[in-house]
């Protein structure tokens, strides 16, 4: 018998998430799977006829944790549209600030969003200290030549300042503190106790679930130490200030009022460090030994969903300046990170796999549909728009009216639109670019930059130390949040490679951090402007389209990652296709309808950042601007 | 089940002696004089743990990020030791289930156990509300366990002891509510009525302002609050007024444009837009990580996050206009002019900053 189950809220995501399954009881299969965002704030309407210089800030708040990235790609796409480059400077500290977003973000999303899928602080109890301390050390054995692909740039980091205790003490003391909670009954954010019944808790020994609690509770308190970049460099976080044409952190070393100098390049250096250490000896270390266990001990390889058939991304990381995307594509001529492509049947393994470049000729193949989304489009729901000429008209009509019991697939079910590449949807977010970095390196579509070759070295690394081929394990849930590590520690060497170049450029006595000749307005000319920012956002591909008319914005539009993944199906002439969520879940087993861990442990695996899927567009009566889909590039 | 904050520390293995630092220290940051801190004390081992509960309605998480940005106490001794968060759609561990029974959709995981809470805690929690209030089309365009969030809010609102608004979204409405406010979205306050309700704005606000707020609630009630519900203690001053870069305003030095040679002496912003004159909120004296910086500091003029409405007052690199500046009877051209036309011109400045600083303290008497 099928049993329908609703999970919402799906916690520990960002936003309002609701998904539906339809559980096969007898075969513990998911037979029909809808993901649906609950949410629409309509940003991008309140853009429209605002300040381009202002857009940043508006455009940040679609997130507040991947805090940055919207900013980023918003000056971006600012600086796109008036042809505006940046200085090298301002180039170094947005990559610290992205590198600093992955580090953080990434770390958090594992401890403290997805590790109470894998481990539980009841588990814990069961546990013994001195094992515990046996089992860290073990960690560190077995799969710590990981740690080696770590490097310093700077050459300043002296020593592991944070570093694994593996003391039967320590492990007590927190297990200790979790037994105080637990006979409390208060369990707080752990609460309610039934919620740890789940069979799959006792799937890791309880040894790794007190490590991974006590790692847990430490990083809890260590990431607010690893985004300070954000706070020297931008004034806060969340929401740190961003300026196009380049970064409002004026650096002088001449003058202690200034923004920065070497006293707070110092702040910064300290937090690369913390960084480097808590990526390298926590997150990766807790992250392989439970890897292992599922794929290898239980062989847990659910979830694997889309990623087999279709992956993508945008690439990032500019080495140095680039004048612009849209016109010459010169973006992609600086990147270091070559995820910029489409992966098709990595099933096959990487040889079989094939791999398709994206560029400035790409720009125009990327469109979204809203069949089973809460809009309408004026030229009929089942044509796609390209972004340059999308349209955002809401269908309140169509939102079912509440209290929800199910929602109806058939018809329009979510605030997500389903955007797609050359007509189908695609799975995003750090598997997506571990994939296509890999098979673009394997099969010499690209030249190779140090952080290619770092992930190709990764991948092949872990391969080996679980015994897997790549396609194997990368292709699942687990895999997913692995890949997610492995560009954690990717990103911590680049923040210390930008700082580096950093202190360099200083040293050789440029000092610029914004090219202000465009800041007045006036400068920029009457007439149309259209610019696109890109961005390798955590989640995955993120795109930023502008159009300026005069010295206000026309039209805004983002095309976010959780936008990629979390979309309600469609139905086109490629057939009728799921996005992410929905063919994760449909690939995921269940076992106890009502506490469906499992599927959260695969949603979870994307990171899910609902506030970033639905923000967007267009209002009815506005006139709309028209793309010409043919010459999007030579404008 | 409630037990005092001395209990908990207690039971938790924490001395006397670590006990009477964080009595201490949260004095200090409840902004409370260190004569205060035997009065804390006694609260701390005298007060039930006041269990909390917090609304996520239609907002980026930014709240959620600054709070767990919180430099001392850290976040694990404010979710461990200081307040019991039943419910967060962000950090709990358990998510909302719904199935069909009978006919019945029945409530497990999350949903279950926070009516649960509210319920055996009548009267007695702590709403935290984040995120603007969606009030068009019925509330559709934020649902939440396939309600509109309006009547979730409702619902928890009910039998809060008392309600905390955080950040801009739930305290003033937010982005969602800037024009043309396509969701109809109202802050929490216009929801809610008949309960105490303090105003935490700030986009996001600075993680201790959070913790000091939540603290005070939970020790002695209702901190003192201006007419807009906004807790003294953290919203009493301008930044302007806070400022470290206030001598380079009352000098008249000022950045004309984003990394000029006044942006790398840290000049005043206000010519580039800075909103610190009309702001109201802690970022000049606490700043933000412990002090480490804010915008301002940063070289980013400031936006003006914690104020109503801020974001229909751009753009925000233009200099506001039509302020009225209190207390400054020349505004910044003049003083501008004043200082690079007079040879002598940091006797000028001096002259014209100690007029300020004159007026300044006739304001602060009454």
């Amino acid at each position: 018998m099928a049993k329908r189950v609703v999970v919402d809220p799906v916690t520990r995501i960002e936003g309002h998430l609701r998904l539906e399954i339809t559980v096969d009881e007898k075969q513990n299969k998911v037979v029909d799977a809808l993901s649906s965002a609950t949410m629409w704030r309509g940003i991008e309407v309140i853009l429209q006829g605002r300040d381009p210089r202002d857009a940043w800030a508006f455009a940040q708040r679609i997130c507040g944790v991947c805090t940055t990235i919207h900013a980023l790609a918003s000056v971006r796409a600012v600086e796109d549209a008036l042809e505006i480059k940046i200085p090298k400077n301002a180039n170094y500290i947005r990559n610290i600030m992205l590198a600093t977003l992955y580090i953080h973000d990434h770390l958090v999303h594992f401890y403290h969003l997805h590790a109470l899928d894998w481990v539980s602080p009841l588990e814990a109890l069961q546990a013994d200290p001195v094992k515990t301390a046996e089992l860290q050390k073990a960690v560190f054995q077995k799969y710590g030549k990981l740690v080696e692909l770590a490097h310093d740039y700077t050459g300043l980091k002296a020593y592991p300042r944070k570093f694994p205790k593996a003391t039967p003490a320590y492990f007590k003391t927190v297990q200790d503190k979790i037994k105080q909670i637990v006979e409390s009954g208060q369990l707080g954010i752990f609460a309610p106790a039934d919620w740890w019944n789940h069979p799959d808790y006792k799937k890791l020994p309880p040894e790794v679930h007190l490590m991974a609690i006590a790692h847990y509770l430490e990083m809890l308190d260590t990431q607010r130490e690893l985004v300070i970049p954000h706070v020297v460099f931008g004034g806060k976080n969340p929401h740190p200030h961003y300026l196009v044409g380049g970064m409002n952190c004026s650096i002088s070393m001449n003058d202690g009022n200034a923004p920065v100098n070497a006293a707070r390049l110092g702040l910064v250096q300290t937090a690369v460090e913390i960084g480097l250490d808590a990526i390298n000896y926590f997150y990766l270390l807790d992250l392989i030994a439970i890897a292992d266990i599922y794929l290898n001990k239980h062989k847990w390889f659910y979830g694997g969903g889309l990623a087999k058939e279709r992956v993508l991304d945008f690439g990032d990381f500019p080495d140095e300046p680039y004048s612009d995307a849209s016109k010459t594509g010169d973006f992609w001529k600086k990147i270091l990170y070559h995820s910029n492509g489409a992966v098709y049947n990595f099933k096959e393994g990487w040889e079989k796999a094939k791999y398709e470049e994206f560029n400035k000729d790409s720009i125009k193949d990327v469109a979204e549909y809203v069949q089973h989304s809460f809009y309408h489009y004026t030229v009929g729901d089942n044509k796609p728009l390209h972004p340059w000429e999308g349209q955002t008209i809401p269908a309140p009509e169509d939102v079912p009216p509440t209290p929800w019991k199910f929602l109806d697939p058939s018809k329009k079910y979510s605030y997500s639109k389903t955007p797609v590449y050359k007509g189908k949807t695609h799975e995003v977010g750090p598997l997506a670019r571990y994939i296509i970095t890999y098979v673009a390196v394997k099969q010499g579509h690209v030249k190779p930059s140090f952080v290619d070759e770092m992930v190709v070295k990764q991948i092949d690394m872990v391969s080996e130390i679980l015994g897997l081929p790549p396609e194997k394990w990368m292709l699942s849930t687990v895999g997913r949040t692995v890949a997610r590590g492995l560009e954690a520690q990717m990103a911590a060497n680049l923040n210390s490679y930008f700082l580096k170049k950093l202190y360099d450029n200083i040293k050789a006595g440029d000092t610029q951090v914004a090219n202000n000749e465009k800041f007045d307005p006036a400068t920029w000319g009457p007439g149309i402007k259209k610019g696109v920012g890109f961005a390798a956002a955590p989640r995955g591909g993120l795109s930023h389209w502008i159009v300026i008319d005069g010295r206000t914005i026309k039209n805004y539009q983002a095309i976010v990652p959780t936008t990629w993944n979390v979309a309600p199906r469609i139905k086109n002439e490629y057939g009728e296709q799921r996005a992410a969520y929905e063919a994760s879940m449909l690939d995921t087993e269940v076992k106890a309808p009502t506490q469906p861990l499992e599927i959260l442990r695969t949603i979870h695996s994307f990171d899910p950042c609902l506030a970033c899927a639905t923000h967007i567009y267009n209002t009815e009566g506005e006139e709309i601007y028209q793309f010409n889909v043919n010459s999007a590039c030579a404008v | 089940m409630g037990k005092t904050y001395w209990e908990a520390f207690k039971e938790a293995g924490i001395s006397r002696r670590e006990f009477l630092k964080f009595a201490t220290y949260i004095t200090g940051i409840m902004g409370l004089a260190p004569s205060m801190v035997p009065k804390v004390v006694h609260a701390l081992e005298t007060k039930e743990r006041i269990p909390v509960l917090w609304l996520h309605g239609l907002e980026c998480t930014g709240c959620t990020e600054s709070f767990i940005r919180s430099n001392a106490p850290y976040a694990s001794d404010i979710l461990l030791n200081v307040i019991s968060l039943e419910y967060d759609d962000t950090l709990a561990a358990a998510s909302g289930i719904l199935y069909e029974e009978n006919g019945q959709m029945k409530r497990a995981g999350l949903n279950s156990h926070a009516h649960k809470i509210a319920e055996e805690y009548k009267g007695k929690y702590i709403l935290l509300v984040e995120g603007g209030v969606p009030l068009g089309n019925d509330g559709r365009y934020c649902i939440v366990a396939g309600n509109p969030y309006v009547e979730e809010l409702h619902h928890y609102a009910e039998n809060a002891a008392a309600i905390v608004t955080t950040g801009t979204c739930s305290s003033w409405g937010g982005i969602q509510a800037a024009k043309p406010n396509p969701t109809k979205s109202v802050s929490a306050v216009e929801v809610i009525g008949g309960k105490p309700i303090i105003r935490v704005p700030g986009c996001p606000p600075i993680p201790e302002v959070l913790t000091g707020v939540i603290l005070h609630v939970a020790l002695f009630g209702i901190p003192p609050v201006d007419e807009m519900g906004r807790p003294k203690q953290f919203f009493g001053n301008r930044i302007h007024d806070t400022c470290y870069r206030r001598p380079f305003f009352n000098a008249g030095q000022f950045v004309e444009k984003p990394d000029d040679d006044a942006a790398k002496k840290g000049w005043c912003l206000y010519k580039i837009g800075c909103r610190g004159p009309t702001t109201y909120a802690s970022c000049g004296n606490l700043r933000w990580y412990g002090g480490i910086s804010y915008p301002i500091q940063s070289g980013a003029p400031c936006i003006g996050c914690a104020e109503k409405n801020f974001w229909d007052n751009g753009p925000f690199f233009e200099r506001q206009k039509g302020i009225v500046l209190p207390n400054v009877e020349v505004n910044a051209d003049k003083v501008g002019v004043v200082a690079a036309g007079v040879t002598a011109a940091a006797l000028a400045a001096h002259a014209v900053a100690a007029g300020i600083r004159h007026m300044n303290k006739k304001d602060d008497e009454h």
